[in-house]
């Protein structure tokens, strides 16, 4: 009995520690970020209740509507831009179509070490007036006052980003279907091609849809993260000009750290919530169809 | 592999095609950065003069003027701080708390481990507003502990997990042989798991090194003083639109850059398998 005792207190001492700071500093002020969700506060004196407002004001909030529309771009960009490509580029690469694949392999995917506000601030750089695009497209065309002005322009502003999303993350889902194409038995490409099917065959009929589980897991991962961006976009442009690149989780920064809207930047900030929610069931549901059907 | 040989080679077109993919790809990621590299030792004028030359007479001169002005050396070492503290910490509670989870029958275990899995769908912005508030309460703001603290509490679902399935792995014969002759359960963890874990500690530290080297939201809120900021937070407030010297600027994103590359070369393997079998990245 003593001897039971002793292993409880054991078995706790091993899994007390980390379970109360994960859920003192996690899982306890969730609830306070709904509640306060309800609110108008200023972050000092009286708080006052103001029940659905915030979510209502949301939805007829323009700068809330585009940072809406940019994120679902983000989400685009991610399932049909950085997954199929990263697919492509492990497919050649497991299937050795360029000699020094390896070589390959290692510098594509460099960029998973580097900071995403550091990223950013790269390819601000490139893009800037003393950077390498103007200064190439300045000699292909002999206009030597070119600079990029798609920054302010309202419907493409956003692109610039969209393109240094898909250089960033490409090639970590590229490493991700490798490994699992590494998996993959050598005789079921021999077979089809014994049966002479083409290339491009094996890559869409077979390699593709064995690989359909890990592109699903790959696009939850994907869209969950499409609704958090927020290093990138923040360094590269902080979500200007006049509010072009906005994306929620900067909109909600600015709300309630700059403009001290505790109660609105809350409200943006459980919509996060549920809209990651909301991608994570919906892949899920489909999911499950897909393996019925 | 010899039975690689057997199979046919894909055609020419996706030969061909494959190439200036990856090509194409090479040359986006490296060209950047090799340009970055050798711009950082242009002084300004020449910058803005010939963007693309390489320079007239190589300096380092930017790199000096950046690491004093951007308050850099502090701000490395609160980087290196911050992540060994938070790695080191988290890689022992998490581990910790696998073996409580995985190798003691209690059934509480279960509700625990759900507890934790739960976590992986939390992320930063359900809890920074309230986390911001209390930590302001608590006196943690702009202090070191404010900002290890939450990186150790975000880490440790997915390190709890990982950490559980492999200490699940451990055959309970050679903990119950420990057991039998009496071995107290922490030295059995000490003696024990934590040896035979070593190649899962590996991965884990990795991955948690890289999340907290680059973390940016935590250090940005939760420190207003510049002697509290991380090296990227540093770095991208000094190379930010307000400072005009690009020479400086490109000296102190080289500076940011430079040591990911050399983890990048020095864990290559790792960082391959890490993320490759499915860890998540932040």
């Amino acid at each position: 009995m003593v001897n039971e005792r002793n292993k409880k207190r054991s078995y706790l001492s091993f899994v007390l520690p980390a379970f109360v700071i994960y859920m003192g500093i996690m899982v306890f002020p969730v609830g306070f970020s709904l509640a306060l969700s309800f609110t108008k506060w200023k972050g000092y004196g009286p708080m006052e209740f103001v029940g659905f407002q915030n979510y209502v004001r949301m939805f007829s909030d323009p700068v809330f509507l585009i940072g809406l529309r940019n994120n679902i771009l983000i989400v685009l960009v991610s399932v049909f831009g950085q997954i199929p490509l990263g697919l492509l580029l492990a497919y050649m690469l497991h299937r050795k179509m360029v000699r020094g694949a390896r070589q390959f392999e290692f510098l594509i995917f460099l960029p998973i070490t580097i900071s995403s506000v550091i990223v950013a601030q790269l390819w601000n750089r490139v893009f800037s007036p003393v950077g390498i695009l103007p200064a190439i497209v300045r000699q292909l065309t002999g206009n030597s006052e070119y600079i990029m002005t798609i920054f302010e322009s309202e419907a493409y502003a956003f692109v610039p980003i969209m393109f240094v999303l898909l250089w960033q993350h490409t090639s970590l889902y590229m490493v991700i279907f490798l490994a699992n194409l590494q998996r993959v038995p050598d005789s079921v490409i021999e077979a089809a091609q014994m049966e002479g099917a083409s290339e491009g065959a094996i890559f869409l009929r077979i390699i593709a849809p064995i690989l359909a589980p890990v592109a699903f897991i790959n696009s939850i991962l994907a869209i969950s993260g499409s609704f958090k961006s927020f290093d990138l976009i923040y360094s590269m442009t902080g979500g200007g000009p006049a509010h072009y690149t906005e994306v929620m989780a900067v909109y909600m920064y600015n709300t309630t750290f700059v403009y001290q809207n505790y109660g609105y930047g809350s409200a943006i900030s459980v919509v996060i919530i549920l809209f990651i929610v909301a991608a994570i069931a919906l892949t899920k549901a489909m999911t499950k169809k897909f393996n019925l059907d | 592999m010899s039975h690689r040989s057997e199979l046919g080679k894909a055609p020419l077109a996706w030969r061909a095609s494959a190439y200036v993919i990856m090509v194409v790809f090479a040359v986006l990621t490296v060209f950047p950065l090799v340009w970055l590299g050798y711009s950082s030792l242009k002084p300004n004028a020449e910058i803005v003069k010939h963007p693309l030359a390489l320079p007239q007479a190589p300096s380092f001169g930017n790199y000096a003027e950046a690491w004093a002005k951007g308050g850099l050396e502090p701000a490395l070492r609160n980087s290196l701080l911050y992540t060994a503290v938070a790695t080191i910490s988290t890689l022992f509670l998490a581990l910790a708390a696998a073996f409580g989870l995985a190798k003691f029958p209690f059934k509480s275990a279960k509700f625990f481990r759900g507890a934790f899995t739960l976590g992986l769908m939390l992320t930063v912005h359900a809890v920074i507003i309230p986390l911001f508030l209390l930590e302001v309460r608590l006196g943690l703001i702009n202090t070191r502990l404010g900002v290890i603290l939450p990186y150790i509490a975000f880490d440790l679902p997915m390190s709890v997990l990982i950490a559980f399935s492999f200490v699940r792995g451990i055959p309970d014969a050679i903990l119950e042989s420990a057991e039998i002759d009496g071995a107290k359960y922490r030295r059995i963890f000490w003696g024990l798991i934590v040896p035979l874990s070593t190649p899962v500690i590996a991965t884990m530290a990795i991955l948690s090194f890289l999340r907290h080297w680059n973390e940016f939201l935590f250090v940005f809120i939760f420190t207003t003083k510049l002697a509290l900021k991380s090296l990227p937070v540093a770095i991208t407030q000094f190379a930010g639109r307000n400072n005009i010297d690009y020479g400086l600027q490109y000296a102190s994103l080289v500076i940011g850059i430079l040591p990911m590359i050399l983890f990048y070369v020095l864990f290559h393997s790792q960082l391959r398998k890490g993320f490759g079998e499915g860890a998540l990245k932040e």
